[in-house]
């Protein structure tokens, strides 16, 4: 009874930091409706980030979170204005060649420049908790985890504000509702875009910066979690922030409680076989508005 | 112009391997091996994503039944991954656009550990095709299976013939009522439901022929590795580079991804025999100029190579003929 309960816990933990992956892509894929299948790509660069700025600087990966996130929100918006513009008009097909292109360019871009080593951030904060653990109820918390998953938290509850409450987040949802309404209310859309773009790789960046905490960095990383970020986002319901949250801690919950019981090899298998089955029953997501 | 140009293509694929052959050097068979069976990949893909318009990301999982049932013989073989793709798909169908695309992706995710650890089909140890010899080339052709210093030479002719085969099928395909059927669920998928195309029941169709193809491939790369390990026949870039091939040479279109196939898949050959044992070797550099193809085909012309204006380029201009008299 306490493993699972354990596993439940652990299993939240990491739906936070998966939550944090996934929320970039809810931004450009869910609610502008936009795919970007380098989203992953646009997480390595976040976590090789970190890891220069760590191993060059010295500087503790929570600091470069300013840093990075201000970098790729510029690159994001590049990445719209020289590429995504220009196919965003066309089949929806385009878009996901575009961004698989983008994927290899920039993902061999890294190998060609770093090789495919394995790299580990040595000397962090984070990674100086390790150790450290709250035992509450026979429950163990990993400490370093734990202020991840309240940071993740914290990103989480200020972009929920800023798309649901501001003049600007409405905005934006007004942009992906109708472009041209927008337009007529003077909401210029390629700005829209090119800020959501901005923010999806801003925000992917902050969660590189501090998955680097946790996991090897190296050029292909990216693939794992964006397979999951898809599933997540999809499991909400496209376009909804909370729907994202919750989607990530189920995934998360159902990771960890599948290794429990199950050969390690399966916890993936698990969540897209529950993806699958949810897909049956509310082809929409979870928390889908339609 | 056409007919031409198909004529260069027909002879060219035949005679390429002889020469490498009295030369004595395979290397450049494999890489025409490759060719072929990438653009037969991608001619499958063409049906599903092309004709059907439905992402399909997860046709892989149908080259590694094949691979993995390649004992069983190409005909049982790509049975096997019809019916699979069939019962998989059918509830899939359910689901449109983004949401399809993931569902394909999550059968391939679930694949994954189901072949690494399922013992029947060699999960982690892999399976071994025991080399027979054979007394006569037919014999040899029949079984797919050839040694010895003709191995790479057989193999060649072995995949233009399944490749000339899924040609001929798609060619028939394309014009028959199948085709029409999975163009116009592609355009409009309520139009074509109201005037009586059962979506789902062609949709599942069209993927299965996606999947036939695949598992013919998966055969042939099986008994040519002569072992299939699970991780290696559900490899991502079994379903990339076809995808990619077709992309390049015009999505939908019946020869896109054979001329894809003919312009991707010799770069990784071409760039590891330029860059040798240099400091860049083995950097990926084949994948950034991929990476660039695709993103410039993306951005200025993402319906293809082939719908570029080649005939109007190529064709000698004729002198005007005087409007005729009234």
């Amino acid at each position: 009874m306490t493993e699972l309960v354990q596993a439940i816990v652990n299993g939240l933990q990491m739906g936070f930091l998966y939550a944090l992956v996934a929320v970039g892509l809810t931004i450009i894929w869910g609610l502008m409706e936009m795919i970007n299948f380098a989203h992953g790509e646009f997480l390595m660069l976040g976590m090789f980030g970190a890891w220069g700025l760590s191993a060059g600087l010295g500087l503790d990966p929570l600091l470069a979170i300013v840093p990075l996130g201000l970098a790729m929100y510029g690159f994001g918006v590049l990445v719209y204005r020289c590429l995504m513009r220009r196919v965003q008009g066309g089949d929806p097909f385009t878009q996901i060649f575009a961004t698989i292109g983008l994927l290899f360019l920039l993902q061999n871009a890294v190998v060609a420049g770093f090789t495919s080593d394995y790299r580990f951030v040595g000397d962090s904060l984070l990674a100086r908790l390790s150790g450290a653990k709250l035992r509450l109820l026979g429950i163990t918390f990993g400490v370093p985890l734990l202020a991840a998953a309240g940071l993740a938290l914290l990103l989480f509850l200020a972009l929920y504000l800023l798309i649901e409450r501001t003049e600007f987040g409405l905005a934006l949802q007004a942009t992906s509702e109708d472009r041209d309404a927008a337009r007529l209310v003077g909401i210029r859309p390629q700005r829209m875009f090119a800020i959501a773009w901005g923010l999806g790789a801003a925000l992917v960046a902050i969660a590189g910066a501090i998955l680097v905490n946790f996991f090897a960095v190296y050029p292909q990383v990216g693939l794992q979690f964006t397979v999951l970020a898809y599933a997540i986002v999809a499991l909400g319901g496209f376009g909804s922030i909370l729907g994202t949250l919750l989607a990530a801690l189920v995934v998360g919950v159902i990771q960890s409680v599948t290794v429990v019981y199950l050969p390690p090899a399966f916890k993936d298998a698990f969540v897209f076989a529950s993806y699958l089955l949810i897909g049956l029953f509310r082809p929409h997501g979870l928390f889908g508005r339609f | 112009m056409g007919r031409l140009a198909l004529a260069v293509g027909v002879v060219a694929a035949i005679v390429y391997p002889i020469p490498l052959q009295l030369q004595g050097t395979t290397y450049y068979q494999t890489v025409g091996f490759l060719v072929l069976i990438n653009a037969m990949l991608g001619l499958g893909w063409n049906v599903i994503g092309g004709w059907a318009g439905q992402f399909d990301f997860g046709p892989q999982v149908f080259f590694g039944v094949g691979a993995s049932t390649a004992w069983l013989g190409l005909p049982a073989a790509v049975a096997v991954a019809v019916v699979v793709c069939a019962l998989l798909t059918y509830p899939l169908t359910r689901l449109r656009g983004h949401y399809f695309a993931i569902a394909t992706v999550a059968i391939w995710m679930i694949a994954q550990p189901i072949g690494a650890t399922w013992e029947f089909i060699g999960g982690s140890q892999g399976l071994f095709i025991p080399v027979k010899a054979r007394a006569s080339v037919a014999a040899s052709a029949l079984s797919l299976q050839f040694s010895g210093p003709t191995k790479a030479l057989g193999y060649y002719y072995s995949a233009l013939a399944l490749f000339a085969l899924t040609l001929a099928l798609m060619a028939l395909v394309e014009r028959s009522k199948l085709g029409y059927y999975f163009r116009a669920i592609r355009d409009d998928q309520e139009a074509a439901e109201g005037i009586g195309i059962d979506s789902r029941l062609y949709k599942v169709l069209a993927r299965s022929i996606t999947a036939a193809v695949f598992a013919a491939a998966g055969v042939l790369y099986a008994f040519w590795a002569l072992s299939v390990f699970p991780e290696q026949v559900l490899e991502l870039n079994w379903s990339t580079l076809p995808i990619m091939a077709t992309v390049v040479g015009g999505i939908g279109r019946l020869w896109g991804p054979v001329l894809g196939a003919v312009i991707l898949i010799p770069i990784a050959q071409i760039m590891s025999t330029t860059l040798g044992t240099g400091p860049l070797a083995g950097r990926g550099i084949d994948l950034i100029v991929y990476g660039l193809i695709i993103v410039l085909i993306a951005a200025f012309r993402p319906t293809g190579l082939l719908s570029l204006p080649w005939g109007r380029w190529f064709r000698r201009r004729r002198p005007a003929t005087p409007a005729p008299a009234p």
